[in-house]
């Protein structure tokens, strides 16, 4: 069953903004990370697989539930933490998170319980009876993390998770989320535009910008070898380019390397004598590998040449 | 992050394998909670302090006559007091009018308005119940707490008047029909002013513009269509004072009391009494139905 699944799903705003462009997607459960810049459509998508927003067409389908009939079936499977501050500064954090299990069908007692129980997995379990507004960002991030999971979801949406929080703050929430999703089997989808973070907890990629989908994959393919080896000089690459290229292997320039197309041990050999017989002091030899960034640079052309590109000099 | 708040107790999570009461429970609860908010209930003594001084200063005339029958009862010639009560039901709702109009401006906005106010909407809208759910949940718990405050008072006055008779179950009998009446009453209000004021507070997350939109909404419509069907008391202009909400009120208690509309509460005669009934019903369902399209379209 595939978890979320969508068919060309498109969102405007008026005429003029498109925040979802034609998306079609299909996650499976695990740990799933959403990544894109600010505006790259990530809260959008979440919102409209709650049924908080309704697309302009295409089709979003959660546990093979519709988003556009089957909302109330849904949001109950569902726990959402949103990137926005959601929590009542005159509540404490066992009402509050007491009052939303009651908001999605558990039985007083059930909600009370489950309070108890969530407050104290996120570590709020001393703080629980103080107002809310007196809370650090950090644990008012805790009191959003509860609310998302107290009624026991299927799935966890999170937003931003880590927003506001310092480095010590991240790592925890990070590792909360990672527990989360690990030891519970609960699946859980993390839209984070820190691609550090992403990487950390998840083990599933989505990576979206302007509203479309970039790549979809397992987090180790997104940092496999391009084909492409990265051959650095002290003086003098312009021969070594001259000389390569002579014998017919695809080279371009990066900076201060030369990238040549891999092909097998050929290439290596070929490296070593052309700069023994030019005299070059090599540097350094390695196979270029993605970088999860590469995803998002505005010039493809600029750090990372993808080996296609390379192939057709 | 301090030292005291930096660690997570791994204590261990589990699943929730109870019963899941869906929607309709949601619906209940939210309806509880904001009867319950409304009245300051589960939450801050802060938030208790105008709620709970509003209905002392609304039972306020009843007890008082209550204490002075009691007292006069002693003497002679007290008997004559009682049939000379100047708190009654029938105008009762008029005389704690406007605690009640400052209740529902000093309430109302802290059910939408707060909810907008720290963006609760979202985590709301992303369970159980739907967003029309949402809405009429609400104004139903608000529009109850109105009906409490108004009729609270005069179940006191009733209770009063049961006991103080020299015949209790005589008295019961003489009394209750005008505590009915009241009820009825008591429920027009609940539903013009109850929702008017909620349908007011939907449109801002600031508390002061509620507060004062609602005040104005109440109070303005009055001394505008006074000044106009002062003037032109012929025909139509008449017609005009069912754009008051308090007129309005005032020209359903006259119906249900059965007494003549007086001109006392700002009340013209010659305009039919279903014209008031209707004009309440109207505008309670007017503004439910402007709560709810702006929670549909609000986006969160």
């Amino acid at each position: 069953m595939a978890l979320i699944s969508t068919r060309a799903l498109t969102k405007r705003y008026g005429s003029h903004v498109t925040a979802l462009d034609s998306l079609s997607l299909d996650v499976e459960p695990g740990i799933v990370g959403l990544v894109g810049s600010n505006g790259a459509g990530k809260s959008t998508l979440i919102k409209i697989l709650l049924g908080l927003i309704s697309p302009t067409s295409g089709e979003a389908t959660v546990f093979d539930m519709d988003v556009r009939t089957r909302g109330t079936d849904i949001r109950q499977l569902v726990g959402y933490m949103p990137e926005h501050d959601c929590l009542p500064p005159d509540s404490t954090a066992t009402d509050w998170v007491s009052h939303l299990a009651l908001m999605s069908g558990l039985p007083r007692t059930a909600a009370r319980e489950r309070t108890a129980e969530v407050l104290r997995h996120v570590g709020l379990y001393e703080e629980r009876y103080r107002a809310i507004g007196g809370y650090s960002t950090g644990m008012k991030q805790r009191v959003k993390l509860a609310q998302a999971l107290v009624h026991d979801p299927k799935l966890l949406l999170l937003d931003e998770p880590t927003n506001g929080l310092d480095p010590a703050g991240r790592d925890e929430m990070l590792e909360l989320v990672q527990r989360t999703g690990t030891e519970f089997g609960m699946a859980v989808i993390v839209a984070s535009h820190l691609l550090g973070e992403i990487e950390r907890v998840c083990s599933y990629l989505v990576a979206i910008e302007a509203g479309r989908l970039l790549r979809s994959a397992p987090l180790g393919t997104f940092t496999e070898g391009t084909g492409t080896l990265a051959v650095e000089v002290e003086d003098g690459s312009a021969g070594l380019v001259k000389r390569l290229a002579e014998q017919g292997f695809a080279t371009a320039t990066d900076g201060r390397a030369v990238l040549v197309a891999l092909d097998g041990d050929r290439t290596y050999d070929a490296v070593r004598d052309a700069a023994v017989d030019l005299g070059l002091a090599v540097v350094r030899i390695e196979p270029r590998r993605h970088r999860l960034e590469d995803l998002f640079r505005d010039d493809p052309e600029g750090h990372a040449v993808p080996a296609a590109s390379v192939a057709s000099t | 992050m301090t030292a005291e708040t930096g660690s997570i107790y791994d204590l261990g999570y589990r699943r929730y394998e109870g019963p899941r009461l869906g929607r309709a429970h949601a619906i209940r609860s939210l309806f509880w909670h904001s009867l319950r908010s409304t009245w300051g209930i589960g939450r801050g003594a802060r938030a208790k302090i105008a709620p709970i001084a509003l209905a002392f200063l609304a039972a306020f005339p009843a007890v008082a006559i209550l204490a002075a029958q009691a007292l006069l009862r002693q003497f002679p010639g007290g008997e004559g007091f009682q049939r000379e009560l100047p708190v009654r039901y029938e105008t009762y709702a008029s005389t704690i009018g406007i605690f009640v109009i400052l209740f529902c401006a000093a309430q109302a906005p802290d059910l939408f308005g707060r909810d907008q106010r720290h963006k609760l909407l979202a985590l709301y809208f992303a369970r159980a119940l739907r967003r029309t759910d949402y809405t009429l949940a609400r104004i139903a718990g608000f529009m109850v707490a109105i009906f409490i405050l108004q009729l609270l008072p005069q179940v006191l006055l009733f209770l009063g008047q049961v006991l103080l008779s020299t015949d209790v179950g005589k008295g019961f009998l003489d009394e209750a029909p005008s505590l009915a009446r009241a009820a009825v009453q008591a429920i027009f209000t609940a539903g013009l002013l109850g929702g008017l004021s909620m349908a007011v507070s939907a449109f801002t997350p600031r508390r002061a513009y509620a507060v004062a939109g609602i005040i104005a909404l109440f109070v303005i419509p009055t001394i505008v269509t006074g000044i106009v069907v002062g003037f032109g008391s012929e025909d139509l202009g008449r017609w005009l004072i069912l754009l008051s909400p308090t007129s309005v009120l005032a020209g359903t208690n006259a119906l249900v009391f059965d007494t003549t509309i007086t001109s006392d509460g700002g009340i013209v005669p010659f305009i039919p009494a279903w014209a008031y009934v209707t004009a309440a019903l109207l505008g309670t369902a007017g503004s439910i139905l402007v709560a709810i399209r702006r929670f549909r379209g609000l986006s969160v």
